[in-house]
């Protein structure tokens, strides 16, 4: 059976715990083996965004120990994802070894979406749900990996779902980590926009692959809108959508 | 021009809640961001065409000071002066003694974002100098005492009611209208009298060609051409990166520039310029000075991650793509430029510790980047930035940050290497954390994250973390 490494971002770990999990039981059913390494913390984008180059690298010199000699490296987000990919490499830069490992790692590393139809070749993953759903195109999958068209494969290829589309889909949601505490004016003005373009397409579902989007927009939306919610990828491959809290 | 980059918070706040500003920006940056997508499909591939100007911006700052000495030459050969300012002061300088010599009582401007850097104007009006901006919405800007609030549409923000106030009060309108082409009539007439007797003008240079001296300026108003052309003196400054090797390069720049810009494949007018007139030419200057301008750009120019910045050729996409200049407009830039743009520029012509807001109100999310037809990385650009800020750098002028950051990262990062001191430093904070939930959601937490919960919940930590769920369930499918 092939390993697949799991990359479960401390946002996930911590905070969306049951993402992890349906992020496990979907590879499981598409017939991968998931693994996950239990030493892996936080792959240190807190620290590399808000400035801290020398705190940001023991973070990344950490994940590059923890998963340095996986095959296949797996994650459902695609904001860490990202750090890992392109930022270690340009924060390594001066340090060769360091560097190579880091570029090494690089072309290991997937999106659960991008893995799911790029590599397994699967758009149906025998998912159900009944009713119209709608995807954000989350900044770092769309424009910091090229990941787009997967998703909403997986989306329409659920039984039952149909997919239908989001205005200004691919328009920052405001969250951005410290940015959403730090600038929270701006920040909230940008939230309600996505949310009322969400609610204007008419969607039963909002879906995208990004747990920080996740907790932005489901924490507006439980606010102003507790009626609507949005949900993880994983979590409706998963077939748990009906009964899992987002 | 006064520079309040550091009111950054309160003018965005301030502007979120002006309806005028608001309208604006939710209709005008979508639309031209539509034209320019339009524009661009019209090359045969836009990528390539993309990549191609990218290239060519990093060719001009590689090799930025051969190319501004080839520049100077061939500019002289032509018969133009080339007068190298240092900093704002020996350009504006420079200016008001040429304009005294020549006995000039006032100037027309073409819109120039360096001289918005410079401050020329304010300069100039102060030392006995009258100076006109030409361009409609730079006019508007000007007389009403405004930054620019757009790069490309300095006034667009204003409603036709206030420019009718403003032009019967100082534009000598006769009769109030709100019929925009009676506006644009009266700002007409006024501007045609100054041009009429002008002695000498002064505009900004969108591109200095290198292999032949020359410069170019696009626009679609008319005004620079005429600001050029009326005078006997003209005076065009730039800002060192406005060089570009060869007027193939040029060319390939101007279609980028254009699209970038207004959606358009070609501005209504491109003008370019070799020298002042000939004698068998019966059009243009007697005099052209051309104002290299450095203003701090080259004491940079040895940092190659710094000088990236300079890739920048001020068109405006990245304004139209931006989601937090979408939502706060263009004063809160406090200076010159606004925008992504501004936020890379900035900080770098202004030190890094009174810009702290600009480099950090991003969330990063590469809409920038994505349009940009220079090659400016944004993102990592401001990364960039707020670690030299983290560093205190001489240099670009950091600050460093306060303590409690420094030490709550210092202890984080740290975490983040020992995973058993990570899992217990999570089982430490839950109960802290979870004290504020009621019924598995947190609506508020004093402190830091405050401003998130004004509008927003965040679910409580679960008792488990996937971690101790994992270990469960590794125990469980063992047994």
């Amino acid at each position: 059976m092939k390993k697949v490494s799991m990359f479960i971002p401390c946002t996930v770990d911590i905070m969306l715990p049951a993402i992890g999990e349906q992020t496990f039981s979907l590879l499981e059913r598409l017939g991968v083996l998931p693994i996950y390494h239990e030493k892996q913390t936080c792959c240190g984008q807190p620290a590399l965004n808000a400035g801290y180059v020398d705190e940001a690298k023991k973070s990344a010199k950490h994940f590059i120990e923890v998963f340095g000699d996986d095959e296949v490296i797996v994650s459902p987000s695609g904001s860490c994802l990202h750090t890992v990919k392109y930022r270690y490499p340009e924060l390594l830069s001066d340090e060769p070894v360091w560097l190579r490992r880091a570029e090494e790692l690089s072309s290991r590393l997937f999106e659960l979406s991008q893995y799911i139809v790029d590599v397994l070749g699967i758009e149906d993953v025998g998912a159900s749900f009944e009713g119209t759903v709608t995807y954000h195109e989350s900044c770092h999958i769309l424009r910091g990996l090229g990941v787009s068209e997967q998703p909403k494969k997986l989306i329409a290829a659920v039984d039952g779902a149909e997919f239908v589309p989001l205005n200004n889909a691919d328009k920052c949601c405001g969250f951005g980590g410290e940015f959403a505490k730090d600038y929270p004016d701006i920040s909230e003005e940008m939230v309600k926009d996505k949310v009322q373009n969400y609610i204007a397409s008419g969607a039963d579902l909002l879906v995208l692959c990004e747990p920080g989007c996740l907790l932005n927009i489901n924490g507006y939306l439980s606010r102003n809108h507790p009626e609507k919610k949005a949900l993880h990828i994983a979590t409706l491959l998963a077939g748990t959508a009906g009964q899992v809290r987002p | 021009m006064k520079i309040k980059t550091e009111q950054f918070t309160e003018v965005a706040r301030r502007e979120m809640a002006d309806m005028n500003s608001r309208a604006f920006l939710q209709l005008l940056p979508p639309v031209i961001a539509a034209m320019r997508k339009a524009a661009m499909a019209t090359f045969p591939d836009p990528d390539e065409a993309n990549e191609y100007s990218r290239a060519i911006r990093a060719e001009v700052v590689a090799r930025l000071p051969e190319l501004l000495e080839e520049f100077e030459k061939n500019a002289i050969a032509g018969g133009a002066r080339v007068v190298w300012a240092r900093d704002a002061k020996e350009a504006n300088d420079f200016i008001l003694d040429l304009a005294r010599k020549r006995e000039i009582s006032y100037v027309t401007k073409g819109k120039s974002m360096v001289s918005e850097e410079l401050g020329t104007n304010d300069f100039l009006i102060r030392n006995g100098i009258k100076a006109f901006e030409t361009d409609l919405g730079e006019f508007i800007a000007q007389q009403l005492h405004r930054p620019p609030f757009h790069i490309v549409g300095p006034a667009v923000n204003v409603s036709v009611q206030e420019v009718c106030d403003l032009f019967m009060e100082k534009a000598g309108m006769e009769a109030p209208t709100t019929d925009p082409i009676e506006l644009g009539y009266a700002a007409r007439l006024y501007l045609r009298d100054k041009f009429h007797h002008l002695e000498m003008g002064i505009t900004g240079v969108n591109m200095a060609v290198a292999e032949t001296g020359s410069i170019i300026n696009v626009e679609n108003e008319g005004n620079i051409r005429l600001t050029k052309s009326s005078p006997m003196v003209q005076v065009s400054v730039m800002s060192i990166e406005k060089v570009v090797p060869t007027m193939h390069d040029a060319m390939h720049m101007l279609r980028l520039l254009c699209r970038n810009c207004t959606g358009q494949s070609i501005s209504s007018y491109v003008s370019i310029d070799t020298g002042p007139k000939k004698d068998d030419e019966i059009d243009g200057p007697e005099e052209l000075y051309i104002v290299i301008v450095d203003n701090g750009r080259s004491d940079l120019y040895d940092d190659v991650k710094a000088r990236e910045a300079l890739r920048c050729i001020r068109c405006g996409a990245c304004l139209n793509h931006c989601p937090v200049y979408g939502t706060i407009g263009g004063y809160p830039y406090g200076w010159a430029y606004s925008g992504p743009m501004g936020q890379v520029l900035n900080p770098l012509l202004l030190g890094l510790e009174r810009t702290q807001d600009l480099y950090r109100a991003c969330t990063l999310c590469g809409a920038c980047k994505e349009v940009c037809p220079a090659g400016v990385d944004h993102p990592s650009m401001f990364l960039y930035y707020r670690s030299k800020d983290v560093q205190g750098d001489d240099g670009l002028k950091g600050k460093k940050r306060d303590w409690k950051e420094d030490s709550f990262f210092r202890i984080f990062s740290l975490a983040t290497t020992f995973p058993w001191l990570w899992n217990k430093a999570v089982r430490l904070l839950r109960p802290l954390y979870n004290r504020n939930a009621k019924d598995d959601v947190v609506t508020n937490i004093s402190g830091p994250f405050e401003g998130w919960f004004r509008q927003r919940n965040l679910p409580a930590m679960p008792s488990e973390t996937f971690h101790d769920r994992w270990k469960k369930m590794k125990a469980n499918r063992l047994s």
